[in-house]
Order: structure tokens, then C-alpha cells, then sequence
């Protein structure tokens, strides 16, 4: 369904003939998005790795162009939804009657303070962008386990944000301060000191007023489902150890210079109680770089660049439940320091460092520890992988989460659906020093054979049907009507909530709500 | 392969490890240009895959996007990194499926397929004047195992390459062939839009010439041709001989003596490497190994398949060339050997989109310039045309210079040139 003529040229008068395109190839090729098939399966539609093609993409390079083509969505009632650096299915449209909004265009680091400790970011500008600049000042950022090539400011107001070095760096929803958005009805809204009307500054993410930040991006953000945005200001941290960032040889063997205050421990804690005492004994102390449990399996992968690299990796592979904790120091006396605690807690944990002794990480594992790669590890086995869970809660909760899952993925391993991690797959990091965890259930399957994405859709359901009545938690993924009318009861009515907080912004339900809650019940519709 | 793009966009940027700033942390001069993002490396899968699917056809919109990619593989080198995509492959493969279907390569690009198939060089230049660039004192041993091969931009739009790498031979006492009337286009303008069938008639034609003159190596001055013959040509004919780059025949002179650097170039250079002399030039290794699989849905290669990655690219001869002349220090760019920023030149991007070959140029001139260098240096001739229109656009100070010229100069072969090039920097 193409724009109409009329309409396609005030398009092209906000933005210039050459940023808007409404051509076939162009709108198809924006269809696509990586598991969007299971989405689509889970949707009782055709799993395919397309969805519905949007009407045209546009390319806006300022807050006043997204607002005058929000603007031009709501006169003509066409759906809109944005996307930075478009990385999953979240970022396609629910219906044909969409455009999408290709922020790629604003790509400006706004401002680095590096006294106040936060810089203010476009949509565009990746995390390993960031990270290279504040680098320059000693400074680091936090990045969501999806990688340092995707938005800081998409991950901070849009998404979930759990990353690798989520104990020094926390959760995008804690880091956002200041935010510059597109309301669905083409106002401007400025949450927090920005949005003072003398002096305004991006320092805080609370007021002018009631905060707005729950709204704005609640648990897992909205996916556009409530305006865009354009400006954001995150917080950032003293970079671990020493900037010096040295990388010899090619991709991808490459050789890095170890920095002076850097060492990694893998310990076997044997059991999952084991490892909830350790974790929180370690993040009692409050120094580690990261630390994370994986299973074996997913251990082997991140010290791997790829499928052959997994062989020689069987003394990790073989740990009943793993617990990886780097720890990083700008000083000899506070490396000293944590490495002594780090010795005590191992010695009253009776827990072995097996690095150095049954496994020597290459030197590369240590600079994609430091900027923040290790989620990409993921995709080796079979090139595509989805998670399941995503509890935020205590250790406990966490863990609990993850042993019930076990039994329920062992029944689609067998199934031969989705690879064999013997069901333990999972990813648990600490958050703040450990004030908080998370878990997730990465799986890989094979997106390319659609038995697997089938099964792999199926046990996803399975796994969210298990939260709800065994009440561990919301998963990432509730998304969309059917999700939040399924879990809101649960939940003290939140979807409800979230129904009147979409229709009070969206009175003309233009943001497309396919990954957020729809203005009017479904029945209504 | 289609099925499995993860629409990650790394294939937009350098390794993610090697980002060393914002402004020169994109891999991919046509999603730099165009901004939307069909024209990335991992968007080619998607449409190679829509078009598998029947969402799309071959169109002149699909097309336009197709071609506007100079070719360069960087998106490749990224996506390798730690996934087993090859987008530049399928990229070739769609040029080829739009000549099929009639709708590539380019009309500028045709142009010049048809002025190699009339007078053997894509610039429509006479044939017989291809020998032009050849001075009188440069002697040809017509017995020689050694195969000097010019190729069509040096010949007739850098003719000072052809000279230098000559001359330098000459002072090393190498002595070579050249083909003369009988040397044609390589192919490599032409295998770069997809047209396979003219490609494989030339690639016939130059091998059977060669092939009966009994050369031991062929020895090249454009990268182009290097890459072409080294690493497509075997992929339709095996062959016996060597091929070299010149910079690779240069460090092995200097490494044995033959070549004495004398005189001093006090220039801070900074060196551009050529997609083709680079992450290009990996030969396509044989391998004889099995697929074993482990459990479903994960299988290995045992032993494990040769990937190609850009590691085997050629960067370390040309920095060693420059560290040995008396006087040149080298400044490296951010983005160097195998995720350097194309020149924007290749594929045929230089003739069919002018502006995309301009935009990538002069991006590549500022890389250089924040280096501090007073002189950029590359060892290609399309890159130096491309580069050198990039510095002009550009106002730009810095000066450009073959290798192979400063070899020339620090060799004392030509002093007037040395001379005006340090008044130029001073």
C-alpha cells in the first residue's frame, strides 16, 4: 500500500526529495528483521522473516523533522515507527498502514560531561561510538548484551538493557536522565532538567514535576509505541582500567595488550544454590568488572570466535554451573585489593580459578569484555539465537526462574528443535554490585529451517506461559495486546494502566502499537 | 546464507574492537552516502533473499541499489568477525542474477564493457596506443620468465605507475616481458558487474597468451588486476605461474640489496591500502575436509574450512617499504589494512556513480589528513585517480604519490621530481 501522491510530496517537503523512499524494493527490504519469523509464528502467521512492508521510510536528521512527519501522520492517519539502529523485530511495523521513521540520520554525540559524568546522544550514534569518545576522558558507558553496535539511547528508552558489565555499569532504564521526545501527536516533551524552563541541562531524569520516566519507558520500553525519541542523556562511569587499547595482527585473530589491572575467573559452583551464595558474596564486595553466570556451553562460546573455536574449550564446557567474574583496577593498590578479596572469598567458598591453570582465554576475549562484544558470542553455534526470561529480580528469583526452565527446554531438545545446552543455557548477570540480578534463557536454534523456528516459537510460548502460572516474573517479551491481556491480570491489572497511559499520548493512535499496548481493547477494535 | 542475516548492522561499521572514534568508525562508503539501508552489506542478503522469495523482482529500483557498492568488502570483514556470512559474495551473486535478467550492469558501466570488447581497455582508448607510457630507455626481454603486466589504467590514465615500477626493475637488474599489443583488460571491470560471460572470455584469452609465452610470474602495479588474476582467475582456470604486486617484488629487492635507498624524502606519509592489494586479495583456499555434525543443528568442519577473513591481505610490504626509505615516516590512518575505507573507486562505482566514488574519496582524504601526514601513499592506480580527484575536491594540501614514485625518488632516478615534491609539502 503506497502513499499516496499528495501525500508522499509533503513528505518530501519536510524532508527533501532524496530522504523518503516509497519504492518496492526499498519497503521490502525494511520488512525484514532477524526473528521476526517467530514473532510472526507466535502471531499465527507465516513464519517468515518479514513483516507487513511499510508505506515508505523517511530519514529526518532533526527533532523538528521527526515532529513535523509525526505530525503529517496523524493528519493523514498514517501509523508511524521508529527505528535507530533497527536490530530485532521490535523495530517493524504491525500493519502496511506504517511508515518507518529510519533515524540514522541523527547520528550527533551532543554533549560529553565529563564532570558531571552523563553524555547527551542522537538515536544514531552506536555504543562502541560512544564508548570510543568518552574513552578519550577515562570515561565508560554501559551497553545491553546486544553489542556495542547498537543505540545507547534506543536501549535506554526503548528496550530492556541488561549487558555484560551490568554490575559496574547497571540497566539502560537506570541510566537514562534527561530525554528529548516526539510525542505520537507531534509535541515536544523534555523529561527532567531539560525540561526546565530556566537553565535547562540534561543532568537528571526526574521532573520538572512528576517524573515521567516510568511512563516514558516502564519495564521494557514502548518500541516507539509512544513517540520517538530524539535526544537522550545517559549516564556514564570511570572506564574500569587503563584506555591504552592495543590490537595487533587481523580480524579476527587479533593479538591485544592485556591492560596491567585486568583478570578473569571462572569458577564451577556446582550448584545453582552454590552459585546465588557466591554471587552475592562476590558483588557484596563490590568489585567486579562483570559477573555472570552462563551454562558450559554458552561459557566455551564466549571465549570463542567461532563453532571450531568451541573444541578445545572442554574443561569450560564440562563446569556444572559456571560463574565468570572480571575484575579491572586504574591503580597497582586497587588491583591488589581486589584481587586479595577475591582470594578470600575463593578460599572461604572452597572455589577454584580454573584460568591460568585448565583454560588460558586469548588475549582478544579481554578487549571484547572491555567493549562490551561478549553478547554477540551468542550466534556462533548455529548463527541465530533468541532469548526466553529475563527476570529482573533477586538472586533468588533469578534462579528459580532458571531451574524450572530446565525441564521445559529439555522437552523441545528432545524434540531436535533447538540446540542441545542440556536446557541450561541461560545468562544471569548482577546488577549494581549485585543490588539486583537478571536472567535470561538464550537459546540458539536454526533460523534458516523452519522446523526449528517452529519449535523454537513454541517453547517461547511455553516458557512465558510457565512465568505467568508459576509467577516468576514478566519475560522480556510481553509485547503487544495479546502478551499484556494475558499478563496484565496477573499483574495487578498493569495493562489497564498502560491502555490509558497510550491513549492519553496517542489520542489519535498513530505510534505503532504492535510492540507496545493498541489504544482500544482488541474486541473494540 | 540469505536466511540468516542477523540484521545486526556490523557489517556497517570497522570491527567493533578497532573503533577508534565516531567519525571514522563506518566501514561502508554507500550506507554512508545513501543512509538507507538496503545499500549495507547485510541488506544485500535481505534482498538477495526477498528476491529468492519472489517479495521482489528484478527492477531498475533494485538495481540502482545493487550497483551503488564499489565492491569493497569491508561489510564482509565485519560480519566475519564472528558470524559466517558472506555478503560480498552474494552481492557478486545478485549482480549476476540482474544481467541475467537484463536489467545490469549499469548503462556507463556497459559502455565501457563494450569499449573493452572493441578496444581492449574500458576507457576506449586505441589500442595501440597502450604501449604509449613506454620510454625509450626501459628495455623488454622478450625471453624473460617475468611478465610485467601493466593493465589499463596505468597504461593509459597513470601512466606514471607503469613508468616507476619499470624503471625500479631496471635498477634492480630484473629483467621482463611485456605483452605489448597482446596485453588486454584483466576482466576485472567487468567480472565487478556481473557479467560473468565476458569476464570468462577475456580471462580465457589473456591465460592462453600467457600461458604460451612460458611465464614464471606475472608482476603487477594495479591492484585491480592483481586481485583479479590472483584471486578470481583461478576460480574458472587453474594456472601455473606466480603472481606478484609490485610492492611484494619491491621488499624482496630491497630485502637482498638489489635496491639501495639512498636518497632522503622527508615526508610524513600515510598509507591508503587498496581493497584489492588488502582484504580482497585472499586466494579462495582449497579445502578436502568434512562436515561433522556434533548434535542438531550444529556441525563443524573438520579440519577446520579456510575462511576468508582479509588477514591475508597484503599490509605489511608496503609499510616496510616505506620504513626502509631514508627520511619517510609513516602516520597510520584509524582505519587501515583489512578495514580500511575504500577509496570509493571500485566496482564500477567511478564510472556509473560519479558522486558515491567523490563522497567515499573525500572522506578518505580527511581520514588521512587528520593524521598529520603531509602526503598520502597507496600502491593501486584506480585508487590514486580516485584519491587524487578526492584531494582535489577537497582543497586539499596533502600531495599523493604512488609507492612506487617515492621509491623512485629515494632510488635517485628522479631527482627533479624528489625536489619539487619536499618544496610542495614545505
Amino acid at each position: 500500500m503506497v502513499l499516496e501522491k499528495a501525500i508522499l510530496k509533503e513528505f518530501q517537503d519536510i524532508l527533501g526529495v532524496e530522504n523518503i523512499n516509497d519504492g518496492e524494493v526499498m519497503t521490502n527490504a525494511y520488512a525484514y528483521n532477524w526473528c521476526m519469523e517467530i514473532f510472526n509464528y507466535m502471531e499465527g502467521k507465516e513464519p517468515i522473516p518479514f513483516s507487513p512492508i511499510p508505506k515508505a521510510v523517511v530519514l529526518p536528521s532533526t527533532t523538528e523533522e521527526v515532529q513535523s512527519v509525526v505530525k503529517l501522520c496523524n493528519k493523514y492517519n498514517i501509523k508511524f515507527k521508529a527505528q535507530s539502529t533497527g536490530l530485532g523485530p521490535w523495530n517493524q511495523p504491525s500493519t502496511d498502514n506504517s511508515i518507518i521513521i529510519d533515524l540514522r540520520r541523527m547520528n550527533k554525540i551532543v554533549k560529553i560531561d565529563t564532570k558531571n559524568l552523563y553524555a547527551v546522544v542522537e538515536p544514531y550514534v552506536s555504543g562502541a561510538q560512544l564508548q570510543a569518545e568518552i574513552m578519550k576522558h577515562g570515561l565508560n558507558c554501559h551497553m545491553p548484551g546486544a553489542g556495542p553496535q547498537v543505540s545507547p539511547l534506543a536501549s535506554a528508552t526503548s528496550m530492556n538493557g541488561p549487558g555484560f558489565t551490568s554490575p559496574s555499569t547497571g540497566h539502560s532504564a537506570r541510566n537514562v536522565l534527561g530525554v528529548e521526545w516526539v510525542l505520537p501527536d507531534g509535541e515536544i516533551m523534555r523529561l527532567g532538567s531539560v525540561g526546565l524552563k530556566n537553565n535547562p541541562d540534561w543532568f537528571n531524569g526526574d521532573g520538572p514535576g512528576p517524573s515521567l520516566r516510568g511512563i516514558m519507558r516502564g519495564w521494557a520500553g514502548a518500541k516507539s509505541g509512544i513517540g520517538v525519541f530524539t535526544r537522550v542523556s545517559v549516564k556514564l562511569f570511570p572506564y574500569p582500567c587503563s584506555t591504552e587499547f592495543k590490537l595487533d595482527g587481523c580480524s579476527p585473530d587479533y593479538d591485544f595488550d592485556i591492560p596491567d589491572f585486568m583478570r578473569v575467573y571462572v569458577m564451577d559452583c556446582n550448584k545453582f544454590d552454590y552459585l546465588e551464595k557466591a554471587m552475592l558474596r562476590i558483588e557484596e564486595e563490590e568489585i567486579s568488572f562483570m559477573c555472570s553466570h552462563l551454562s558450559g556451553f554458552a561459557v566455551m562460546a564466549i571465549f570463542a570466535l567461532n563453532i571450531e573455536g568451541l573444541m578445545d574449550k572442554m574443561a569450560l564446557g564440562s563446569m556444572k554451573v559456571p560463574l565468570v567474574v572480571i575484575i579491572t583496577a586504574r591503580t597497582n593498590r586497587e588491583f591488589d585489593y581486589k584481587q586479595k578479596v577475591m582470594s578470600m572469598i575463593l578460599e572461604e567458598m572452597k572455589l577454584t580459578n580454573i584460568i591460568g591453570t585448565l583454560y588460558t582465554p586469548d588475549p582478544i576475549f579481554y578487549a571484547e569484555a572491555l567493549r562490551s562484544n561478549l553478547g554477540l558470542h551468542g550466534f556462533i553455534a548455529t548463527g541465530g539465537f533468541q532469548s526466553t526470561k529475563g527476570v529482573c529480580d533477586t538472586a533468588a528469583v533469578c534462579l528459580q526462574s532458571t531451574k524450572r526452565n530446565i525441564p521445559l527446554k529439555k522437552e523441545y531438545i528432545k524434540k531436535g528443535v533447538i540446540v542441545n545446552d542440556f536446557g541450561e543455557g541461560h545468562w544471569m548477570t548482577s546488577y549494581e554490585s549485585g543490588h539486583y540480578y537478571h536472567v535470561e534463557s538464550p537459546t540458539p536454534f536454526d533460523q534458516t529451517d523452519a522446523d526449528s523456528v517452529e519449535g523454537m516459537a513454541e517453547y517461547m510460548e511455553a516458557s512465558n506461559q510457565m512465568d505467568l502460572l508459576k509467577h516468576i516474573g514478566a519475560p522480556f517479551f510481553v509485547e503487544g495486546d495479546r502478551m499484556h491481556e494475558l499478563f496484565g491480570p496477573h499483574m495487578s491489572n498493569y495493562h489497564i494502566w498502560l491502555r490509558k497511559i497510550k491513549q492519553a499520548f496517542d489520542p489519535n493512535n498513530i505510534a505503532d502499537s504492535g510492540f507496545y499496548i493498541s489504544a482500544q481493547e482488541e474486541k473494540e477494535e | 546464507m540469505i536466511k540468516a542475516c542477523l540484521r545486526c548492522s556490523i557489517c556497517k561499521w570497522i570491527p567493533q574492537v578497532q573503533i577508534k572514534s565516531q567519525k571514522y568508525a563506518t566501514a561502508c562508503p554507500a550506507i554512508d552516502m545513501y543512509n538507507f539501508h538496503p545499500y549495507s552489506g547485510g541488506r544485500k542478503i535481505i534482498l538477495a533473499l526477498a528476491l529468492e522469495m519472489g517479495r521482489i523482482k528484478p527492477s531498475e529500483e533494485l538495481r540502482d541499489i545493487v550497483y551503488k557498492c564499489t565492491e569493497c568488502g569491508n561489510c564482509a570483514v565485519s560480519c566475519k568477525f564472528l558470524n559466517i556470512l558472506e555478503p560480498l559474495e552474494i552481492m557478486m551473486k545478485l549482480r549476476e542474477k540482474l544481467v541475467e535478467a537484463g536489467f545490469g550492469p549499469m548503462p556507463k558501466q556497459q559502455e565501457y564493457i563494450e569499449a573493452v570488447k572493441k578496444v581492449n581497455n574500458p576507457y576506449n582508448e586505441p589500442h595501440e596506443t597502450r604501449m604509449k607510457w613506454l620510454p625509450e630507455d626501459i628495455k623488454i626481454d622478450q625471453d624473460a620468465k617475468i611478465l610485467y603486466y601493466i593493465g589499463c589504467t596505468s597504461s593509459y590514465r597513470r601512466k606514471e605507475m607503469a613508468i616507476s615500477a619499470a624503471r625500479i626493475m631496471k635498477a634492480a637488474g630484473i629483467s621482463f616481458n611485456i605483452l605489448q599489443d597482446d596485453e588486454f583488460c584483466c576482466g576485472s571491470p567487468i567480472l565487478r558487474t556481473g557479467d560473468i560471460t565476458s569476464f570468462e572470455e577475456l580471462l580465457n584469452r589473456n591465460l592462453d597468451v600467457i600461458e604460451s609465452k612460458g611465464i614464471e610470474t606475472i608482476v603487477f602495479n594495479c591492484a585491480g588486476c592483481y586481485d583479479t588474476f590472483k584471486v578470481d582467475y583461478p576460480l574458472y582456470r587453474k594456472y601455473k605461474f606466480r603472481v606478484l604486486h609490485t610492492v611484494e617484488l619491491f621488499e624482496e629487492l630491497i630485502e637482498s640489496g638489489q635496491l639501495n635507498l639512498t636518497n632522503e624524502i622527508p615526508l610524513t606519509v600515510t598509507y591508503h591500502d587498496p581493497c584489492h592489494l588488502g582484504r580482497n586479495a585472499e586466494r579462495y583456499e582449497e579445502w578436502d575436509g568434512d562436515v561433522v555434525d556434533l548434535m542438531p543443528m550444529i556441525s563443524i568442519n573438520m579440519p577446520p574450512k579456510p575462511r576468508r577473513t582479509g588477514s591475508k591481505g597484503i599490509y605489511n610490504a608496503p609499510r616496510n617499504i616505506l620504513r626502509k626509505i631514508p627520511g619517510v615516516r609513516l602516520v597510520e590512518m584509524e582505519r587501515i589494512k583489512e578495514y580500511a575505507y575504500c577509496c570509493g573507486a571500485g566496482a564500477g562505482v567511478k564510472s556509473a556513480f560519479p558522486e558515491l566514488a567523490l563522497f567515499a574519496a573525500k572522506n578518505r582524504i580527511e581520514e588521512a589528513e587528520d593524521t598529520g601526514a603531509d602526503t598520502l601513499v597507496s600502491a593501486c592506480p584506480f585508487c590514486s585517480t580516485n584519491l587524487q580527484d578526492g584531494i582535489s575536491e577537497r582543497s586539499s594540501k596533502l600531495k599523493y604519490y604512488d609507492i612506487s614514485e617515492l621509491l623512485l625518488m629515494s632510488l635517485g632516478l628522479e631527482p627533479e621530481k624528489l625536489k619539487k615534491a619536499i618544496a610542495e609539502v614545505a
